[in-house]
């Protein structure tokens, strides 16, 4: 496609997302927090059926084979309404390492039924606070004869609630090192297995899963050695940053709140939107909501152009980190500008404040970008 | 001149224009005035003019008619990044930044054939005269008068914060010329020779210890109608129709980039990278820096397909002059006890200049309309807040 078409394609997609949110509020978002699902699977079903979960997927299996920067239009204008459903663990994390896979039939059967909205996969990859190392593993595969056994313990597993099954990382004894990392695939109901769930500040839950003497037979076995790492760590970069094109969208609804509210509220005869006190403050805010979306654009050409895994580590941390504290700083500065009202449940900026915290420790906080970015772009060449 | 008509650069490929003005440039440009920490003074720069003028160089953004190189806004950038880059200091350059510009917009034919060869030839070096004493923030309640007496103008007043007017032959004022109208509609546009009886100036010392700028005193001085630009009363419109995409370079990161790498030097000779509290201020001021290069991107792309820009530009000044003052900030702190020498520190050999960085950030969120001033234009236009 030439660079007119793909502008014109991607205007299209976005005044499709745009044209669906507005049927999605955030009553609804409400109301999914006291279920056990947190997913509307109606509205999953519709999002299947306009493509969006098969994005990041080859055409041979239904998706639509397309890049990043579109994966990002559809997750930002989606999070202006603070869709609950696990879109980017589904269609970004899970898909992007299922895309992966070089076991045909099992990739087959899971990205294609992921593409049509029938199987939810979470992945369990996550063993440690702060951490975005994905070759540190402490679960465990033991060979038998009959396949292996995964013994171990994953954290912060999102959009496990509603999941069919669970990509599960683990290391091989008997090989040690890269080449025994293996990523299984574990059925919702497989003997052993057992999830128990946290709920976090946005009302979603991630889960722990525990795994005792799960037996798993070699057609589970969805890729190993060098190949498992790189997938899983291009998948990790891939998820943080359209985790950041959904802080883009959800910074710019409570921005949008923010001044809204700021030209309406009448305090001292005026709006409060007129004193410069606030004028700036809110610049300051938007500011840092163009440097955000200038940072996410150059992030998401960057990571589709495949670059080295330095560079895409690189512009990833950046994007993450940048997003995030955008966003962090942006809603909970909509409180301060909404005053008491801010403070209330009633009051819809508390959503985005919370989803904000949610999307902002998942994938490494700014911290831990800022963290690995160090180490890899600065202290490697100091040494 | 001749050389300048003679060929288009704009028919050049970008890639090959680019090698062609590094090598000239790494090749002419004097080793000695390459990345000072100040304003050039002309002494410093006439040479430097004079070649780029006798290459055809020297206007890069005026038509080629005027004598400029009249590059498209793509080939212009490539310019201004490859000055940057060969460390090109910044010369009494007002004449090729304002004063032609308005001329060839604004100016009489007259007008133009009288000053526009003498600024390319070097004859003529401007100043702008717009602040005042009593009009910084406020310039539009500027009270430096022409009054009209018999077939000219007589100017009374005083300008301020005159970047090089000790530099200068020709100065362009904004002056009152109608008192009982709105302020911004009694301004006009005048130009004056520095010679002219009345003239006089007092050079200011900065807070780095530098002349770089002056105040201009106007007593009685007279000046021809033919020295009026643009319409009577029409000055404010004409300074404000210069903010084109010249403001641009306001926003570069190359600037801040440079004393980043004093700050690496000076890391590596006080082994601070094994501070952890230190690598944590560095790598996120570097990324500051990188994410400044993303703004800054976006409009360059921006005048790249000739889109104008609009007043939100004024986000990139912010965060640019920002994010240059935080930058010589923390160079000051890492520099511990170095960081209160009145001058560049020598560290066996290795020379690294802690306190210029900090004095070259500072004005940069005053002039140009104060970082305050830029957030109004946003809250006002962007995000239309009220009044």
């Amino acid at each position: 496609m030439s660079e007119l078409e793909i502008n014109e394609h991607r205007q299209m997609l976005l005044d499709s997302v745009t044209h669906f949110a507005r049927g999605l509020d955030l009553i609804r978002v409400r109301q999914l927090r006291d279920t056990a699902t947190e997913c509307d699977r109606a509205v999953w079903q519709q999002m299947a059926e306009l493509g969006w979960l098969g994005v990041l997927v080859p055409e041979a299996y239904g998706g639509m084979a397309l890049q990043l920067a579109d994966m990002a239009i559809v997750a930002q204008a989606l999070a202006r309404v603070l869709l609950p459903e696990p879109l980017t663990a589904v269609a970004v994390l899970a898909a992007s390492v299922l895309a992966q896979s070089n076991n045909e039939a099992l990739k087959k059967t899971l990205l294609t039924d992921l593409v049509s909205g029938h199987c939810l996969p979470a992945t369990a990859w996550q063993e440690q606070a702060g951490s975005l190392a994905v070759n540190s593993i402490g679960l465990q595969a033991t060979a038998f004869e009959g396949g292996f056994k995964l013994n171990g313990r994953k954290q912060f597993v999102m959009g496990a609630t509603g999941a069919d099954g669970f990509i599960v990382s683990a290391q091989s004894q008997q090989t040690p090192g890269v080449d025994g990392v293996q990523l299984w695939w574990v059925p919702k109901d497989t003997a052993g297995a057992s999830v128990s769930f946290e709920t976090l500040a946005d009302a979603r839950r991630c889960a722990t899963l525990s795994l005792k003497e799960v037996v798993v037979a070699k057609q589970q076995l969805l890729l190993s050695g060098q190949a498992a790492v790189d997938s899983l760590s291009r998948a990790i970069d891939h998820t943080a940053v359209i985790l950041s094109a959904e802080l883009c969208g959800l910074m710019s609804r409570a921005l949008e709140m923010s001044l809204e509210y700021m030209k309406t509220r009448v305090q001292f005869g005026k709006p409060i939107g007129s004193f410069q006190a606030l004028q700036h403050r809110a610049v300051d805010l938007y500011i840092q909501q163009e440097l955000a979306s200038a940072v996410l654009a150059d992030g998401l050409s960057i990571l589709d152009a495949e670059p080295t895994v330095q560079t895409r580590q690189a512009a990833a941390s950046r994007v993450k980190a940048r997003c995030t504290e955008a966003a962090l700083l942006i809603t909970r500065q909509s409180i301060q500008l909404h005053g008491a009202i801010g403070f209330t449940e009633d009051c819809d900026v508390g959503l985005y404040v919370k989803r904000a915290m949610c999307l902002a420790a998942w994938m490494g906080n700014a911290h831990t970008h800022r963290r690995r970015y160090a180490k890899t772009e600065i202290l490697r060449e100091v040494a | 001149m001749s050389a300048a008509l003679s060929v288009d650069w704009n028919e050049q490929d970008d890639e090959s224009f680019r090698l062609d003005l590094r090598e000239w440039f790494e090749r002419e440009f004097p080793v000695h005035l390459r990345f000072l920490p100040r304003r050039l003074r002309w002494s410093e720069s006439k040479d430097w003019w004079t070649k780029l003028s006798q290459k055809g160089w020297l206007a890069p953004n005026w038509p080629r008619e005027h004598g400029g190189m009249g590059l498209t806004p793509a080939k212009l950038i490539i310019y201004w990044e490859e000055s940057e880059r060969a460390g090109l200091g910044r010369m009494p350059d007002q004449g090729l930044t304002m004063v032609g510009p308005t001329l060839i917009r604004f100016g009489t034919p007259e007008q133009q054939a009288q000053f526009l060869p003498k600024i390319i030839s070097g004859e003529h070096v401007w100043c702008q005269g717009y602040s005042e004493p009593n009009s910084g923030s406020d310039l539009a309640s500027l009270r430096t008068e022409a009054v009209l007496q018999g077939d000219s103008y007589v100017i009374n007043g005083s300008k301020i914060w005159t970047s090089m007017a000790h530099d200068a032959t020709h100065i362009y004022v904004l002056v009152r010329t109608d008192k009982t109208v709105k302020q911004q509609r009694g301004i006009s546009f005048f130009l004056l020779d520095m010679k002219t009886p009345g003239v006089s100036l007092r050079p200011i010392r900065n807070i780095a210890g530098h002349e770089e700028f002056c105040q201009v005193f106007f007593d009685n001085v007279k000046a021809s109608t033919s020295n009026l630009v643009g319409r009577l009363n029409e000055g404010w419109t004409i300074a404000k129709g210069l903010m084109t995409f010249e403001r641009l370079s306001i926003g570069s990161p190359r600037r801040p980039l440079q004393a980043f790498e004093q700050l690496d030097a000076l890391a590596r000779k006080l082994n601070l990278f094994a501070d952890p509290g230190f690598v944590d201020c560095y790598t996120k001021l570097k990324m500051d820096l990188l994410d400044l290069g993303s703004l800054y991107g976006r409009y360059v792309d921006k005048v790249r397909r000739a889109e104008p820009l609009g007043p939100d530009i004024s986000m990139l000044k912010i965060f640019a002059t920002d994010t240059y003052q935080k930058l010589s900030e923390l160079l000051l702190e890492s520099g511990a006890e170095y960081g209160s020498y009145a001058e560049a520190v020598n560290f066996d050999g290795k020379i690294i200049d802690l306190i210029s960085p900090f004095y070259i950030s500072r004005p940069g969120t005053i002039y140009g309309g104060s970082n305050e001033i830029q957030r109004n234009i946003l809250s006002k236009y962007i995000l239309q807040l009220p009044n």
